[in-house]
């Protein structure tokens, strides 16, 4: 009895390992149209008149740390983030609530501040 | 041959001119403005022969009289009593200018009358000259000297019309004078009446303009900027108002020549980033000041370049016009500000919705007056002059980060007056651009890690006393924790933190000029997310990041 307890814990266990082995990994992830980057990366929001908050893509050549930088009108750096983004596709936001009403650029970056791309936004709260 | 007849022609012409009768015309009294009222009488002169004689006389008087209608407004005739018994007429005619026969002097009266029947002279449309013809007969004959007619003009304003100056005025066209055979006398007189310098009368456009570094460096514009007038030596009663445009300009109508007028400049005192002008840098010339020059600040050991600043930095205690000693007063309400603290004292330190303006001639702001620094809000249109150059500053700012830095020599304060802890550097820098600062590269980010958002100052900046960050947050998603320093142990630091605005200044001043800002990452600010986020892009912004130096040198922050 003893061994056939164990038996069928071993199969209950291997079944649970092949189970997790099988199951599909999903790395993609749904961009909006009006999100989608055709190049291989860069940057592209949702909208270029912003309230709030709007979505944007930062598309990535690899998996690493990445800035996104807001610089004024005269290019200068207001508001910066660093993140750990994945390769592709990045679904993710800008809070424009702190911003007076103006026009900005967005700027993407890795972390030795090359650029990956830009693009603008006007803020109107 | 030819030498004796030119010497007989001048002689005879000579004699001539000598000779004959005059129709004078003279200003009677003095005009020196515009709306003054110029009276001119005409007079008659009787002529003499050859020998010396009186040439016959006349007893017909009769000549025209031109005056410019845009410069003058004829308001009163009045004849000149002489025998009582005389016929006398005066005719006017509207938009009509004499054109003289030019083969004859435009003086020789008589001739160009002559001329003037015959067509060789002629009245031609004009609508800037007006005519009046003047006939004066009786059976006895003027007396030389006699007046026959005084006229009293209005004085216009040239500014309503094409002409820049009151040079031509009047002129007799041409005097018919007969004896009574109705022989012609001749006749000459001056060639036209002019008036010069008068002043007054409507200035026209008035150019003025406002220079701060609030429109230099782009932290606002000029239209953040309003003008006030007031007659010399009156505010309250303001004669005019309005704004500058973008570039810091404005055209000014309504104002007259040769007045003087009070401009005062304000700025806009709702502008958010009046809380950015009283900074650190602010702070450490004002506590430089404070040690160093004890209680002459204008005198013989300051700290400071310009005598403005003593101004500037007298934020509490006498009044602005006074300078006053700068001293430990005035560098702890610097500070008790920076660090958000009410002070119970009436202070001078501009922020938002509280401005203390400071405006004058930018070519003499804040020149030395009796060791003080002086403004003069004075300025006066004259024809050559209606262009003005205003400077602006304000109160607390002492390093002119949001106000114009004072280019005039006389504004400089001398080498020789400042003390040995004023800043050498600035000492050998040209007037006007000794408060630029210095560049240095700063990092700073916002991360979300493990459910917070955390914003990190990294420096690697180095002999800074002194740092200063005002940073604003979406208070709408995020809630500050804590705010963590790591300058050194010696370090004062501050956080002044407005919770209802969103904003938190935070920086660290070392009062004793002797420790530095630590390197690494001297500030952190840890906010708790009251959404559910993904990322922090445009969370938290940050608007002033600078250093100050021992020297009290601005450390502008740069970022990548």
């Amino acid at each position: 009895m003893k061994k056939v307890l164990v038996l069928l814990s071993l199969v209950l266990l291997m079944g649970c390992v092949k189970d997790e082995i099988l199951s599909p990994i999903d790395n993609t992830i749904e961009v909006p149209e009006s999100l989608v980057i055709g190049d291989l990366q860069g940057i592209k929001v949702e909208s270029t008149i912003v309230t709030d908050e709007v979505k944007m893509n930062i598309k990535l050549p690899y998996t690493g740390t990445y800035r996104v930088k807001i610089r004024d009108i005269g290019k200068e750096l207001i508001s910066q983030e660093k993140l750990q983004a994945n390769e592709g596709d990045n679904i993710l936001k800008v809070y424009v609530s702190s911003l007076s009403n103006d026009g900005y650029t967005l700027e993407l970056t890795d972390d030795n501040h090359d650029i990956i791309g830009i693009t603008s936004i006007v803020v109107n709260n | 041959m030819k030498k004796i007849l030119t010497l007989l022609v001048s002689v005879f012409c000579t004699l001539s001119v000598f000779g004959q009768s005059k129709m004078d015309y003279t200003r009677v009294n003095t005009v020196t403005q515009v709306g003054d009222t110029l009276v001119v009488k005409y007079q008659y002169f009787k002529g003499t022969d050859a020998d010396g004689n009186d040439m016959p006389d006349a007893k017909l008087y009769q000549f025209d009289i031109q005056y410019n209608n845009k410069l003058l407004n004829p308001v009163l005739y009045e004849w000149q009593p002489v025998a009582g018994s005389e016929q006398k007429a005066i005719n006017s005619w509207t938009g009509y200018k004499f054109t003289i026969d030019d083969t004859k002097e435009q003086t020789d009266f008589d001739g160009q009358y002559l001329s003037w029947l015959s067509g060789d002279a002629s009245y031609g449309s004009n609508s800037d000259w007006s005519v009046d013809r003047v006939t004066w007969q009786n059976t006895t004959s003027l007396e030389n000297g006699n007046e026959i007619l005084k006229v009293s003009y209005k004085i216009k304003d040239k500014a309503n019309s094409n002409y820049t100056d009151y040079t031509n005025l009047i002129n007799v066209n041409w005097a018919n004078y007969k004896e009574e055979d109705g022989t012609q006398i001749d006749v000459t007189g001056q060639s036209t009446l002019s008036l010069s310098n008068i002043q007054g009368g409507d200035a026209g456009d008035v150019s003025i303009s406002v220079s701060s570094n609030v429109i230099t460096n782009n932290i606002g514009d000029g239209s953040d900027f309003s003008y006030t007038i007031f007659a010399k030596g009156d505010n309250e009663t303001p004669l005019a108002s309005g704004n500058f445009d973008a570039a810091g300009d404005a055209t000014i109508q309504g104002l007259e020549n040769d007045v003087e007028y009070d401009l005062y400049v304000s700025i806009d005192s709702s502008k958010e980033y009046l809380d950015n002008a009283v900074t650190v840098s602010d702070l450490a010339l004002v506590f430089t000041e404070a040690i160093g020059a004890g209680s002459s600040p204008n005198g013989i050991s300051t700290t400071f370049d310009y005598y403005l600043q003593s101004i500037l930095a007298n934020v509490v205690g006498e009044t602005i016009p006074n300078g006053g000693d700068i001293n430990f007063d005035d560098s702890y309400e610097i500070l008790a500000y920076l660090q958000g603290v009410t002070s119970t004292n009436t202070t001078f330190i501009s922020k938002k919705d509280e401005v203390y303006n400071i405006s004058g001639i930018k070519s003499t702001f804040g020149d030395e007056g009796n060791g003080i620094a002086t403004v003069s809000a004075t300025f006066k249109p004259t024809d050559s002059d209606k262009s003005f150059q205003f400077a602006h500053a304000i109160s607390g700012d002492v390093n002119f980060s949001h106000g114009f830095e004072p280019t005039s020599t006389n504004a400089d304060i001398p080498t020789s007056a400042q003390s040995s802890m004023a800043s050498s550097m600035r000492v050998s820098m040209a007037i006007g651009e000794k408060y630029n600062g210095e560049q240095a590269n700063l990092d700073l980010t916002s991360e979300l890690k493990d459910g917070q958002v955390i914003f990190t100052i990294g420096s690697e900046v180095e002999e800074m006393i002194g740092a200063q960050f005002n940073i604003v947050y979406d208070r709408t998603r995020l809630v500050l924790d804590d705010v963590i320093f790591d300058t050194g142990n010696t370090m004062t630091n501050f956080s002044n933190h407005l919770e209802e605005d969103g904003k938190i200044n935070i920086g660290s001043f070392d009062q004793n000029f002797e420790a530095t800002v630590k390197t690494g990452t001297p500030y952190k600010l840890i906010f708790t997310p009251t959404v559910q986020l993904q990322n922090t892009s445009g969370l938290i912004t940050f608007r002033v990041n600078e250093g100050v130096k021992a020297d009290g040198t601005q450390i502008k922050f740069i970022m990548e």
